[in-house]
């Protein structure tokens, strides 16, 4: 292990720019070949031909929906927890999103009523501090969910999940780092949770797009303003992996969000504050030494009155 | 009188190179914000707009305006509209239907092309076009042996383009499949709601009918053919979701009929129906009014809105306001949502035609079948 702070290097979406190679090349990164985890690309996890194309390093494929798949399939007690703990998740967000409609109109009304100051003031406060409070709540009863789960099923419970586990970290140690690819943030984030991965990834450099960034984050934030069937409110799913702390990372927010909506981008910065709420477009990267952010293109941030400012290395 | 029409007369009667030039430097129909003009430059005994909206007459008498070769016929016409139309042009005591040579804009459908009034504020979808970084699915044809027609059917099927077999995928049926192909853009619409994540990546069967006037009309042959002869061939040769909520047919006008009573008389089967423009005709008392095409349809109806059962635990509906079902697609809503199925119904400013059909295809899918998007970050 090594006993340097652990370099992450976060870029938008690689379509339509891809900026893969040229972001690695410009951190100074060294590598002589790579691990990847595709697994929110679900039954495409293993087409990483394009990548290895853009690295022009040698990839080691971890193959995390892979051996979740393999494993659901041979431990029938572990496919049946792994759905019912799925079945409460999904309840639990259910139960999130109906409380959270209205206080999030709550609060955006709120935040445009006008009158004497000092009363909305501590009106606005109080909106925003629900919002916080139900966030904080819901985050809370799915750590719960994920950690009740993880003690059920283990590297101690079930061999399998060791030797799997064993694999990885080796694959890990003969690699110079490991890239995490966008996809299905749900997917991604329950293999990497089945695996332990925060603590095998926790001391190496890592390179990830759109949800292969978000997953790192303390928590994870899913947002579209554009539905076809509307907006919806931006929901926190669970925790992330926590290794980069304080922040949010938003891929692909010309498409995703409504960035001309100050009230509604302010709400957003003023509701997961103090964490950063860090816009990625295509092309965009941010790379951080421990919680500082050493290098930036591109990435913006989030302002609590909707507007949107560079992030700068620090 | 349209704004610039009155330009054009502000002093008098206009020479043929003031018309020239107000007929190059325009767009036509002139289009304002409540009302449209329609515009004909020629020699006739008379011109007549034909346009086929439920409330307005189907012939509307255009003006010869004084001193020139124009003629112009105004309509109001509210934000949003889209409507088809014809000219009717009479010469010699002859009138001879023609699309309006100064407008461009034509849809096509099954009897020809029409000509297209795009009213203040329509714009077309820009998810109905072929968009470049759409990854683009592919068609292939199934022979289905029916004994229920005594024939043999040829279906095509759209695979999107992340097609692979260890994967399973939902279904769609879509009657006059290849008419949506044709004139509603269903490939392009499908590869580009794909490709947004708005909804899944689906496998759809397009059947057509040698005869949809009757086998649409609530005819039990075609729902046998459906569930006993086409679904069996489809769920052999794809990976297909076993789940009725992952199963959904539709189709329009009639093809809306044939979806509702394919899906009544083999209730659990469709978990999704899609409904467009519906011909759902009934009669609460005496013998309908519509053509005798319509017998059956009425006879199922009848039936239908009797013992509605539960054909489909969501459907989705659309129907045009310029359309003469728009009344039997609106007092259908009760019914079904009586029967607790979860409705959702758009009325567009649109009548009965494919563009309308193709328009409210994103709506219709992506609520039947909410795609990846809020959980995929690519």
């Amino acid at each position: 292990m090594s006993t340097e702070t652990p370099r992450r290097l976060l870029l938008g979406p690689q379509r339509p720019t891809i900026n893969l190679g040229d972001a690695i090349e410009a951190s100074g990164i060294e590598a002589r070949s790579l691990a990847v985890i595709s697994a929110g690309w679900q039954e495409a996890e293993n087409d990483i031909d394009e990548i290895r194309d853009v690295v022009g390093l040698p990839l080691a494929d971890l193959c995390l929906y892979g051996r979740t798949e393999s494993l659901l399939r041979d431990h029938e007690d572990l496919a049946s927890d792994y759905r019912a703990r799925q079945d409460r998740l999904q309840q639990q967000q259910r139960l999130y999103r109906l409380r959270l409609k209205q206080l999030a109109i709550a609060a955006r009304h709120t935040l445009k009523a006008s009158g004497d100051a000092d009363i909305l003031a501590a009106e606005q406060r109080h909106a925003v501090a629900q919002l916080r409070a139900l966030d904080r709540h819901h985050l809370k009863r799915t750590t719960s969910v994920y950690e009740q789960f993880a003690r059920t099923w283990n590297t101690e419970t079930l061999p399998a999940i060791d030797e799997h586990r064993r694999e990885i970290a080796d694959i890990l140690d003969a690699n110079d780092g490991v890239i995490i690819t966008g996809g299905n943030i749900a997917i991604l984030l329950n293999r990497l949770s089945l695996f332990g991965m925060a603590d095998l990834l926790a001391d190496r450099t890592i390179i990830a797009w759109s949800a292969g960034a978000m997953v790192l984050a303390d928590r994870i934030v899913l947002f579209h303003d554009r539905m076809p069937q509307g907006r919806r409110e931006p929901e926190v799913l669970s925790a992330g992996l926590g290794l980069v702390r304080g922040h949010v990372f938003l891929p692909d927010p010309t498409g995703r969000l409504r960035l001309r909506d100050r009230p509604r981008i302010g709400l957003m910065a003023r509701r997961f504050a103090p964490d950063k709420c860090v816009t990625l477009v295509s092309g965009a990267s941010v790379e951080f030494g421990g919680t500082s952010v050493v290098g930036v293109s591109l990435a913006q941030r989030l302002g609590k009155k909707g507007q949107l400012t560079r992030v700068r290395a620090a | 009188m349209n704004p610039i029409l009155e330009k054009l007369f502000e002093n008098g009667e206009p020479d043929a190179a003031a018309v020239d030039a107000f007929i190059a430097d325009n767009d036509f129909p002139l289009v304002d914000s409540s009302d449209v003009t329609f515009v004909f430059r020629g020699e006739a005994d008379a011109i007549y707009l034909r346009i086929w909206i439920s409330g307005l007459d189907t012939a509307q008498a255009f003006a010869p305006l004084e001193g020139t070769d124009l003629w112009a016929a105004t309509i109001d016409l509210p934000k949003g509209s889209r409507v088809e139309y014809k000219f009717e042009v009479v010469r010699d005591g002859h009138g001879e239907l023609i699309l309006d040579p100064l407008n461009p804009v034509k849809a096509h459908d099954p009897f020809g092309a029409n000509s297209v009034c795009q009213g203040f504020g329509y714009e077309r979808p820009h998810w109905t076009y072929d968009l470049p970084e759409s990854n683009k699915g592919r068609l292939e044809s199934l022979t289905v042996q029916s004994a229920v027609f005594g024939d043999e059917r040829t279906v095509q099927v759209y695979l999107p383009a992340r097609f692979r077999l260890n994967r399973r995928f939902g279904l769609l049926i879509v009657h006059d499949g290849v008419d949506y192909l044709k004139f509603a853009a269903l490939q392009t619409v499908l590869d580009n709601l794909i490709q947004a994540l708005e909804i899944p990546p689906l496998i759809v069967a397009l059947t057509q009918s040698p005869d949809r006037l009757n086998e649409y009309a609530g005819d039990d042959r075609h729902a046998k053919y459906i569930a006993d002869e086409l679904l069996p061939a489809l769920y052999d040769a794809y990976p297909l979701i076993d789940d009725p909520r992952s199963r959904c047919i539709m189709g329009a006008s009639f093809g809306g009929v044939a979806s509702l009573h394919t899906a009544w008389r083999n209730q659990g089967l469709f978990g999704r129906l899609l409904l467009q423009s519906g011909s759902f005709a009934f009669s609460d008392i005496g013998r309908h009014k519509r053509d005798p095409v319509f017998d059956p349809v009425v006879e199922f109806m009848n039936d239908f809105r009797d013992s509605p059962g539960i054909p489909s635990e969501r459907i989705y509906m659309s129907c045009g306001m310029y359309e003469s079902l728009i009344y039997e697609n609106r007092s259908l809503i009760p019914k079904l949502q009586g029967q607790g199925i979860d409705v959702l119904f758009e009325e567009a400013r649109d009548a009965h035609n494919w563009e309308n059909w193709r328009d409210r295809l994103r709506s219709g899918l992506s609520w039947l079948f909410p795609g990846p998007q809020w959980m995929v970050y690519e």
